[in-house]
């Protein structure tokens, strides 16, 4: 009874009309680190945030140490020994370090925030786990990396016996990954509890020793790390059926003639730093060019550079041969460049507009939709009911507002109208960040499946399965620069030191594979 | 006429009559400084204000004791406002709209329950408002001494808040809550800061003032409340705010611009002088939209500025 | 489709007729805390609404104006630019097209097309300045829009009191009146009701058009946000700019109906206490433009039967501004309190 840290029975959590959570049971073990498995939309960080009081479950127990809690907010868990390092830092960028960490650790019935002391705090801590932080740092001055580590320093000062990470390795280049491993191994055997979540299987295989698998808001399954735990158990359970994860793509590039051509681009980024620094590369006609990287290392300034949404300092973009260089979105689109962007939410779609409308964001002022400027309203509908149909976009109808669908339908209705008309290029970014495995293997067909029709396709992903499986040739990203382009199919260990940095010696061979 | 303005006594009127029509701005401006950083851009400090004042005026009028009508007009201010923490932080309304709801409905109310209590009268009911104290010594000296050392009480407590106000702000852990509030909500709720309870706070906090200032209005600018007593002196808080940069120290200098301006009109008028006074009366809107400018260019604004906070959100 | 929208809408009107009835039984627990009857005080504010043709014809004036700028204000509000400064935009409007009036020698009927296009280049300007600053600067236009009404409120003063005064005239703060032949023409003898009626329907029926249109689905995406605006090909600083000047050409326009169909001259406090009924208006019509028709009516007759009630009864005028107010807060609770309702109603689903 006493190695049992935490558990939680029959936990229940409705966000709408879809159980996020459904009677789910997690038993936590003193000592150990715990994965909590699950692809996106499984309900796993819905359940840590449960855990943390961040969200109030419509049923079900908790129980710390064998004793019910009722954990009502984060101050609560708090007070109870749980952190939570969340996936999107949170931190307040134009303050210090030493005040970000100080925001959540004052003492009971602290008035005054003697800044000074704490300062002296955080050094010490920083030095006894040897953490690199400058205390008196603004946040944004700090790297991602640099950010994980005061977030982590944040939570440690809260003196906590559970710690919670939500997928904490996003971000993380591979050697800062193992970094972070070492360090959840020091605070394990200091007696801490850790629940990492991730979806993520060499992750667990490597650093958990016991992991819970969700699936659908259901907990279907818990199991200890051992040797004779293979990825291929874990994923059928993640998945429920054996699913085929190596979609063996048939394509093959049959163009020649180069349809996106991008000469020493150069590009800043938000602050006016160099984003993007002196790059070069072409996609030919029905050829897919997957580009790997980091998040963070100039991807999305690439992207909107190439749709017109971002200035170019210096360099050329040629679309089928003419210079698009500082032509605006619009020009691209009228040429035919598709975008999928990585934010959906905030920059693909119109979240409380309905399907209908989030399908002619970029048509309606064609004949297609209007005549002498006034909307031809039947015209809109049928052509959702087509794309609906087309793309099979689980909706109760084409006025159904897209904040109701499921991300997987979300990104199904950019698709419909990105791919809708055959772009000549398509740029997508991050097509299946944080949709289910049967969507992202959909998404995956219908990019193939325009290129096979001619388009060419930029697909920009963290995720170097995507890259490997779906890709004719596979450039690497760090840090702004162009590493090196790969042949299609390379392996995970031909690629891995590209994405830190390590630049190719054969550049000139590759690149025109 | 320009003898008449460069002598002595006219300064002095001048200047002290700054300091009087300052001295509500800048109670309403502290107040709204830790509103205005918590997140929430309250437009409805006209309207508590305008009710405050009201409460003050009749609650002295009846009791006889002008600090019972000061408290109360505390009290309403934070009961007013309170309304205006429930539209912005439980119901997540949009907030400028909230806010001019509740100017529309505090304009209402304080003329609609005045009219009822005092009924319609040719000459309107009067107290003795606030009398000057001088401060023994510091008064006597030239020019300065009238100015700043001959107010009433409720002045002198409005210039002792700002160092407050800054201490709160900057050295307590509740100013840097707040700060992390304003800033990024979701951050503050993870580290077990209770974003709704210090954005209440933060509310209920400008709402006193607004209701100070609405005090001050009837009870120590005047001496009888009428329906258009507040003029724009909320809004102005609000300005000042901005032109403050959210810093207590410069919101005093805002206000002393605001008040310096509209003193300098009503003195101008008093001598009759020909000087088209309505365009200086805009010069400290103009400023404050530069002031916005800056602020706003060098993203000073708290980033959840005018933002409702909802955790549920996916 | 046809069906779920129409059912939708047909829910919306029900919702907020809840709210205005709701409201006015706030109203009632003030009337009846003053001691009277209030099933009384508002039969005598309804008569005092639409009791006769001339008290119709004082709703007019009112809705006129009122219906117009809420039209305007409702463009820059579905475009999530809250443009709050609808007043200085009219007032601005009101003192280009009066100059239009007294100082530039036309043939009247060139008046009659000249003066009010003056008086919707002025208030788009005045709007323009806070779209820019916003653009350029990034500055809040909530604050922006606000600080331009004073400014405007001053320029007017300035005018009326300086270079704009009657000669000749007892130093009070107005121009000179208008010649009768550009003055609006009234629709009956002895009724105060113009011509500007037509002009009301005119623009009814325009932004109607305005919202199926290619232009109105520009503004409505915009109110979803700048990247996605960006991303769809548009440039969203642009349209923000355009859809600004838009909004606050309706408002210049209504300067223009004030100066030259109701006080036939500019007089400084001319439309005071517009900009915040609009926002009234614009709310209670949830933002179209046939809402917006209903709201407009029922805000000027409420102000119409008010000024009625308090010379009948003896309650004050105030009232109005109360059960205006209960309207707004009413308002902005309800997509919570809906939201609320929505989710206890999935819970049931899961938890038995």
């Amino acid at each position: 009874m006493e190695s049992i840290a935490v558990e939680m029975r029959d936990i229940t959590k409705i966000f709408g009309h879809k159980a996020a959570n459904d009677h789910v049971n997690f038993t936590l073990r003193r000592g150990t680190i715990h994965g909590l498995l699950g692809e996106n939309g499984a309900g796993k960080t819905t359940l840590m945030n449960i855990l943390y009081g961040l969200y109030k479950p419509e049923g079900g127990d908790i129980f710390l140490k064998g004793e019910r809690v009722d954990i009502q907010s984060p101050e609560k868990a708090i007070s109870l020994g749980i952190g939570m390092v969340h996936q999107h830092f949170m931190l307040a960028n134009p303050l210090t370090v030493t005040e970000n960490i100080m925001a959540g650790n004052f003492r009971k019935r602290q008035i005054l925030l003697r800044k000074d002391q704490f300062r002296r705090e955080v050094l010490e801590l920083a030095e006894r786990y040897k953490m690199k932080v400058d205390p008196d740092s603004y946040i944004w001055q700090n790297s991602v990396g640099e950010q994980q580590r005061i977030e982590i320093l944040s939570v440690l000062f809260q003196d906590i016996d559970i710690l919670i990470l939500d997928e904490p390795t996003a971000v993380l280049t591979p050697s800062e990954t193992d970094e972070l491993f070492i360090t959840l191994r020091e605070l394990v055997d200091d007696g801490k509890s850790i629940v990492m979540i991730t979806h993520k299987l060499d992750e667990i295989l490597q650093v958990a020793d016991e992991v819970t698998v969700l699936r659908d808001g259901k907990n279907v399954g818990c199991r200890k790390i051992d040797e004779t735990v293979t990825k291929r158990d874990l994923s059928s359970m993640m998945i429920g059926y054996d699913i085929d994860l190596d979609l063996q793509s048939t394509h093959e590039c049959t163009g020649d003639c180069i349809a996106l051509s991008v000469k020493d681009l150069t590009v800043k980024n938000d602050k006016g730093l160099i984003a993007l620094d002196h790059i070069s590369f072409d996609i030919k006609e029905g050829e897919i060019l997957g580009l790997a990287g980091v998040d963070g290392n100039g991807q999305k300034e690439l992207c909107e550079a190439l749709t017109g949404l971002r200035p170019v300092e210096a360099g050329q973009i040629y679309v089928k041969g003419d210079d698009f260089t500082g032509k605006n979105s619009k020009d691209f689109i009228n040429a035919g460049v598709s975008f999928v962007p990585e934010d959906r939410r905030d920059v693909g779609l119109a979240l409380d507009w309905n399907i209908a409308n989030n399908l002619i964001i970029k048509e309606y002022g064609t004949d297609a939709f209007s005549s002498r400027g006034l909307l031809l309203r039947n015209k809109i509908k049928s052509h959702a009911k087509e794309m609906i149909e087309r793309f099979d976009i689980r909706a109760i109808g084409e006025d159904a507002l897209v904040k109701d669908l499921s991300g997987g339908n979300q990104q199904k209705v950019i698709l419909a109208r990105e791919l809708n008309g055959l772009p000549s290029v398509l740029i997508a970014n991050q097509p299946t960040r944080g949709v289910d495995i049967n969507a992202t293997m959909n998404i995956r067909r219908e990019i193939i499946e325009s290129s096979n029709n001619g388009t060419a396709v930029l697909l920009v992903s963290a995720d170097l399965e995507e890259i490997i499986q779906v890709s004719d040739r596979i450039a690497v990203i760090y840090d702004g620069k162009i590493m090196g382009i790969l042949p299609g199919r390379s392996s995970v260990a031909e690629i891995g030191p590209l994405m830190l940095g390590e630049r190719m010696q054969r550049h000139d061979e590759t690149a025109s594979a | 006429m320009w003898n008449e303005i460069f002598s002595l006594t006219f300064l002095t009127s001048l200047l002290t009559a700054t300091i009087r029509l300052a001295t509500p701005i800048l109670y309403a401006a502290l107040g709204q400084i830790f509103t205005q950083k918590a997140g929430i851009l309250n437009l409805g400090v006209e309207g508590t204000m305008i009710v405050s004042a009201m409460a003050a005026f009749t609650v002295s009028y009846f009791s006889g004791s002008l600090w019972l009508g000061f408290i109360s007009a505390i009290v309403v201010g934070v009961l007013w406002s309170s309304i205006m923490a429930w539209l912005s932080n439980t119901m997540n309304a949009v907030q400028v709209i909230a806010g001019i709801g509740l100017n529309i409905l505090g304009a209402g109310v304080a003329s609609y329950v005045y009219r009822i209590i005092f009924g319609v009268r040719t000459l309107p009911p009067q107290i003795d408002p606030f009398p000057v104290v001088e401060l023994p010594l510091l008064s006597k000296i030239p020019v300065i001494g009238p100015v700043l050392f001959c107010n009433n009480v409720p002045t002198y407590i409005a210039f002792l808040l700002i160092p407050v106000s800054w201490f709160l702000m900057e050295r307590t852990t509740f100013g840097l809550r707040v700060k992390m509030v304003g800033e990024h909500p979701r951050a503050s709720d993870a580290k077990g800061i209770h974003v709704t309870l210090i954005r209440n706070i933060a509310v209920l906090i400008g709402g006193a003032c607004a209701g100070a200032a609405g005090a001050y209005m009837s009870t120590a600018y005047m001496n009888l409340f009428t329906d258009n007593l507040v003029q724009g002196q909320g809004f102005m808080a609000v300005a000042v705010v901005i032109f403050s940069k959210f810093r207590p120290g410069w919101a005093l200098v805002g206000s002393l611009v605001f008040g310096f301006s509209n003193a300098l009109q009503m003195r101008l008028q008093a001598i009759g002088a020909g000087i088209p006074n309505q365009l200086l009366l805009m010069l400290p809107y103009i400023v404050t939209i530069f002031a916005l400018i800056s602020t706003s260019r060098k993203a000073e604004m708290p980033s959840a500025y005018t933002k409702p906070y909802v955790r549920m959100e996916r | 489709m046809m069906k779920r929208r129409l059912r939708s809408s047909i829910s919306t009107t029900w919702q907020t007729a809840v709210i205005v009835v709701a409201a006015l039984l706030l109203g009632a627990l003030f009337i009846a805390f003053a001691g009277e009857s209030p099933l009384e005080c508002y039969g005598v504010m309804l008569e005092g609404a639409l009791g006769s043709m001339s008290r119709i014809s004082e709703i007019m004036i009112k809705m006129v104006p009122l219906m117009i700028m809420a039209l305007g204000v409702s463009i820059a509000f579905r475009a999530k630019l809250w443009n709050i400064g609808a007043e200085g935009q009219m007032i601005v409007g009101a003192i280009t097209s009066a100059v239009v009036g007294l100082y530039i020698p036309l043939l009247p009927w060139l008046h009659m097309i000249i003066a009010p296009i003056f008086g919707m280049i002025g208030g788009a300007l005045w709007a323009m300045i806070a779209g820019w600053l916003r653009v350029r600067f990034n500055a809040n236009e909530v604050i922006t829009t606000m600080m331009l009404n004073y400014v405007a409120l001053y320029l007017l003063a300035y005018m009326v009191y300086g270079p704009m005064q009657e000669p000749g005239g007892y130093n009070y703060p107005q121009s000179s009146s208008m010649a009768e032949s550009i003055q609006l023409t009234p629709l009956g003898a002895g009724l105060r009701v113009n011509t500007s009626v037509f002009v009301a329907i005119g623009v009814l029926i325009l932004i109607i058009l305005f919202w199926r249109s290619r232009f109105g689905f520009t503004v409505d995406l915009l109110g979803h946000g700048t990247k996605i605006t960006n991303y769809a090909g548009l440039n969203a600083n642009r349209t923000i700019i355009w859809t600004m000047m838009l909004s606050g050409a309706l408002s210049g326009l209504v300067g223009w109906i004030e100066v030259y169909g109701v006080h036939f001259r500019l007089l400084e406090g001319i439309g005071a206490g517009f900009g915040d009924l609009a926002v009234v208006i614009t709310l209670l019509g949830k933002m179209s433009p046939i809402g917006i028709l209903f709201a407009s009516f029922f805000i000027s007759a409420l102000l119409v039967g008010g000024a009625t009630m308090q010379r009948m009864t003896a309650i004050p005028y105030s009232i109005v501004d109360i059960i205006q107010g209960l309207v707004i807060v009413l308002l902005i609770t309800q997509p919570m309190i809906q939201q609320k309702l929505q989710a206890r109603k999935a819970r049931g689903i899961y938890v038995e």
